[in-house]
């Protein structure tokens, strides 16, 4: 469960922004999680809205954290294929080859915030 | 206002990350991450590396618990340098904790430096410490399904130290899957099946430390 200090990292990043441009609040925090980043959408939620609650920062009583998924996707070098990662991740489903090269799925962003 | 950010969650721990590596490289320290599960057999691993390899090497360990400074008083029992972390209830180690206690450490005096990770296959995984090798280790009574379980873990690891051999006979433990399994994962990954308690397996981990550190005096 590190969600906690990951979303304490995202509101650091956010709240240094903002303060650089004079901002007061934060109302609305996007994000971009991969399927293979070990983060936990539902507990990124949770770390968010404890935040919230505790009143600290600068997060808006109404604050909304916006999580868009990125799926995991994965190319072989040997044959070209591009695929949906099972669980031997690298290995190609076309050729069975272990030439998979993990193309998406890895981000872990803050994409955008709304501030004022 | 909407303010378009696009910045890497964990962008302040990766410059911490870096702030560590260059030190390290400075001080020609070769680093090493140890991850695995709690009681897959870490800090015994490191005792008996410490055995077979101290007189050699100067070797240096940081441990992660989130409790206690047990780990440590282990190592330094063996007359190696230890310094102890607690995460009190943190569940991996961060750059910026590496970076606080190496102070403590007089790293032009370390040939090896291992880094003995909070117990967790989950989330260390997700942390850059500035190392120069991650490392993860498994033993035998776990199951060999935790390598598809946690394919984050053994995707970010070169090498994967199977410990606790010697218990192979008493518990259903398939090798030939766990090594399937980890080829279909990483396929540029090691395994390196050994029982630290025995003995048996340690010189092929030990000749890899020796490998790695004579590797990076090279560089």
């Amino acid at each position: 469960m590190h969600e906690m200090a990951l979303m304490g990292d995202i509101l650091r990043l956010v709240e240094e922004d903002a303060r650089s441009r004079n901002l007061r609040q934060i109302k609305q925090i996007e994000l971009i999680v991969g399927d293979l980043s070990n983060a936990m959408p539902d507990a990124l939620e949770m770390a968010f809205d404890v935040f919230k609650a505790r009143g600290l920062g600068m997060l808006s009583e109404n604050a909304r954290l916006v999580i868009h998924r990125e799926e995991a996707r994965a190319k072989c070098v040997v044959c070209g294929c591009e695929y949906t990662p099972g669980h031997r991740l690298s290995i190609c489903p076309d050729c069975s080859m272990p030439g998979g090269k993990i193309i998406a799925g890895e981000t872990f962003k803050v994409q955008s915030y709304e501030g004022s | 206002m909407k303010i378009n950010l696009d910045a890497e969650v964990l962008s302040d721990n990766n410059a911490a990350a870096e702030f560590n590596r260059n030190l390290f490289k400075e001080n020609k320290t070769l680093v090493i991450n140890l991850m695995s599960s709690p009681g897959a057999g870490k800090t015994t691993l490191l005792e008996k590396t410490i055995a077979a390899l101290g007189k050699d090497y100067t070797i240096g360990v940081i441990e992660g618990d989130l409790a206690t400074e047990k780990d440590a008083e282990r190592i330094r029992a063996l007359g190696a340098k230890a310094v102890q972390i607690n995460t009190h209830g943190g569940c991996h180690l961060d750059a910026r904790m590496i970076a606080k206690v190496l102070p403590e450490l007089d790293l032009g005096e370390i040939d090896i430096l291992f880094i003995e990770n909070v117990g967790n296959l989950v989330c260390p995984s997700g942390y850059d410490l500035g190392q120069n090798h991650k490392v993860a280790i498994l033993s035998v009574p776990e199951g060999n399904d935790k390598i598809p379980k946690y394919p984050v873990m053994f995707r970010r690891t070169e090498l994967v130290v199977l410990n606790k051999i010697d218990l192979l006979p008493y518990v259903e433990f398939d090798l030939e899957m766990a090594a399937e399994d980890l080829k279909g994962i990483n396929p540029e990954s090691r395994l390196i099946p050994l029982s630290a308690r025995t003995g048996e397996g340690m010189d092929e981990w030990l000749k890899w430390v020796k490998d790695a550190y004579q590797n990076l005096q090279e560089q």
